[in-house]
């Protein structure tokens, strides 16, 4: 297992897939916090402009928690399918399967690479986010104060499970098609299309009767955990109608459960 | 120990859905220390049998086993290299890189890596990477991975396949060197003349049955003479008295006779004495691609 781990993370420490996607994700974030900081310095004639209280460290968790979903989950979904699709095409699958370990010893070091490629991830962008926040606290002359300890815990947490989850149906996927230009497509256009079309018929049907049906959805879960993590700054009272217990039980079970699918697939199929 | 089998399979089946029968019943041996040559034509199932062996692929039915072991099982695996199809590699790491990601997966030594691209002269251009490597170098590359494990059984299907003539040459070199020793050599290949000048045995499949599996030597058949002369009818009955009717043959406009090559000169001797003009005389043996296109049923030049 050890040695699947080691070779797992050898291959993946350079993967472009990775990078890419820790580069992106820090981009958009010191982005997403410089718009803000200018519409908020420049409100100009528009109803809603940000409030400068959200960009300083005290408030950083919150602000990158709504800054990375749900980009950062399709970009997860991206890098899951990815990960797993391209062993078919490069044929690296069976260079993998023909060198001693299991299928499934290769299956968990590889789903373990990912989990630690994800953090590294969730990471960037905390880091990031919080070098923003230092950046506008510094030019506005406003203290630097952060929030608990446990609060970043929880928030870094929460943003690993929700790019855990995605990512790993990205990877179910991959492994479902084996190949990955199908299984990014079909992923995204889950999340971004199909499942927010279901949701809104399900609530149409019997007057919002099926709406706990809703509340099972990865993403409607996920969109819960991000929203979970608010303050006044904010301005948001509405709290969400999913708790963040059961959005976090939610996608462990999916996060789980694409992952065991995925396991037997791979068990069980020939590679041909 | 030469004579024990490392590869053995029973009615080894393969049916991919309810169509296809890749494979029908195949009963194939390969004795250790040897260089065994699995010959067919593209699509008669070489490739599917090799994934069977290294648990690939499942069998619909039959049995194999390979270095002890159920194929795919992971301590017949740490003592099987394998080269199947295509090199299977990441185009965005070295060919060195490539190899120490296959040496940790196989707990293998670092070491080793730069072994192995010694042996396949692959070192100076280890550092580059995979995607920007020639045909030739990704099958070297492949080779290298496939003896990472120091293995006791390599299994190469096709490895000259995409190769220039130089290429093919070096990569035939390479096997040669490689099947030295007691290693044994599974390789599989639909071209006779690789075929002729590697292995030990040969098992020629066709349709996804094991038509013939025996040694090269007794593949070709008895040795003979061939002899044109003049007159051709005088010689024929001189040959036939001297060697009975059974060793004589007319064919193509020539005499085929089944006696050793080193009675040559004795029969030139004979020949001339008696007045016969002899034009040529030379050992004759069927080359590999008649029998095989004899054992597969395939047309020659077709």
């Amino acid at each position: 297992m050890i040695a699947t781990i080691k070779a797992e993370w050898r291959k993946s420490r350079f993967r472009p897939a990775f990078l890419v996607s820790s580069g992106i994700i820090a981009g958009i974030t010191v982005l997403i916090y410089s718009i803000n900081w200018y519409l908020a310095l420049h409100p100009g004639s528009t109803e809603r402009v940000a409030n400068i209280l959200t960009l300083y460290p005290d408030q950083f968790v919150n602000f990158v928690m709504g800054a990375a979903f749900p980009l950062g989950a399709a970009m997860a979904i991206v890098v899951g399918a990815l990960f797993t699709g391209s062993e078919f095409g490069w044929g690296t699958l069976k260079t993998t399967f023909t060198q001693g370990p299991g299928r499934l010893t290769v299956w968990a070091g590889r789903v373990v690479v990912f989990a630690a490629w994800m953090f590294i991830i969730t990471l960037v962008l905390f880091g990031i986010g919080a070098a923003s926040s230092v950046v506008v606290a510094l030019f506005q002359g406003h203290a630097l104060t952060w929030p608990a300890a446990v609060d970043v815990m929880k928030g870094m947490g929460a943003i690993w499970l929700i790019f855990f989850v995605n990512g790993a149906i990205g990877m179910a996927i991959g492994t479902l098609l084996r190949q990955p230009a199908a299984a990014l497509g079909i992923g995204l256009i889950y999340v971004l299309a199909v499942e927010i079309v279901a949701v809104r018929f399900i609530n149409l049907i019997n007057n919002g009767a099926y709406k706990w049906l809703t509340e099972q959805f990865v993403n409607q879960n996920a969109t819960a955990l991000a929203q979970s993590f608010t303050s006044p700054a904010f301005g948001r009272t509405v709290a969400p109608a999913i708790t963040a217990e059961h959005a976090v039980l939610v996608l462990a079970a999916y996060g789980m459960g694409l992952v065991i699918v995925a396991a037997g697939l791979l068990r069980l199929r020939d590679v041909t | 120990m030469q004579n024990t089998t490392i590869v053995e399979t029973h009615g080894l089946t393969k049916r991919f859905g309810r169509g296809v029968l890749a494979v029908d019943s195949v009963n194939m041996s390969v004795r250790r220390g040897e260089v065994y040559g699995f010959l067919g034509p593209n699509g008669a199932g070489k490739t599917t049998t090799l994934r069977m062996l290294v648990g690939l692929i499942r069998p619909t039915s039959g049995t194999a086993t390979v270095a002890g072991c159920a194929p795919g099982d992971p301590k017949g695996l740490a003592r099987i290299g394998s080269l199947i199809e295509s090199p299977g590699f990441y185009p965005y790491l070295s060919g060195r890189e490539n190899l120490r990601v296959v040496a940790d997966m196989a707990s293998v030594n670092r070491r080793r890596v730069e072994e192995v691209l010694d042996i396949v002269e692959l070192s100076s251009r280890a550092g580059r990477k995979f995607g920007t490597y020639s045909t030739g170098m990704k099958q070297r590359l492949g080779v290298a991975a496939a003896l990472l494990k120091d293995p006791e059984l390599l299994i190469l299907d096709e490895p000259t396949n995409g190769l220039d003539p130089q290429g093919m040459a070096e990569m035939r070199k390479l096997i040669k060197d490689i099947g030295q020793g007691d290693r044994t050599v599974l390789l599989s290949s639909h071209l006779l003349g690789e075929v002729e000048q590697i292995c030990d045995r040969v098992g020629v499949i066709s349709n996804g049955h094991l038509v013939k599996q025996s040694t090269v030597q007794d593949l070709l058949g008895e040795e003979g003479v061939l002899i044109r002369a003049q007159p051709l009818d005088q010689a024929e009955q001189m040959l036939t008295t001297m060697f009975g009717n059974d060793a004589v043959a007319r064919q193509d406009g020539a005499l085929h006779l089944k006696v050793k090559p080193e009675r040559s000169t004795e029969i030139n001797r004979q020949l001339v004495s008696a007045g016969i003009g002899v034009s040529e005389l030379r050992p004759f043996e069927r080359s590999l691609e008649e029998v095989f296109f004899q054992l597969t049923g395939e047309k020659q030049g077709s």
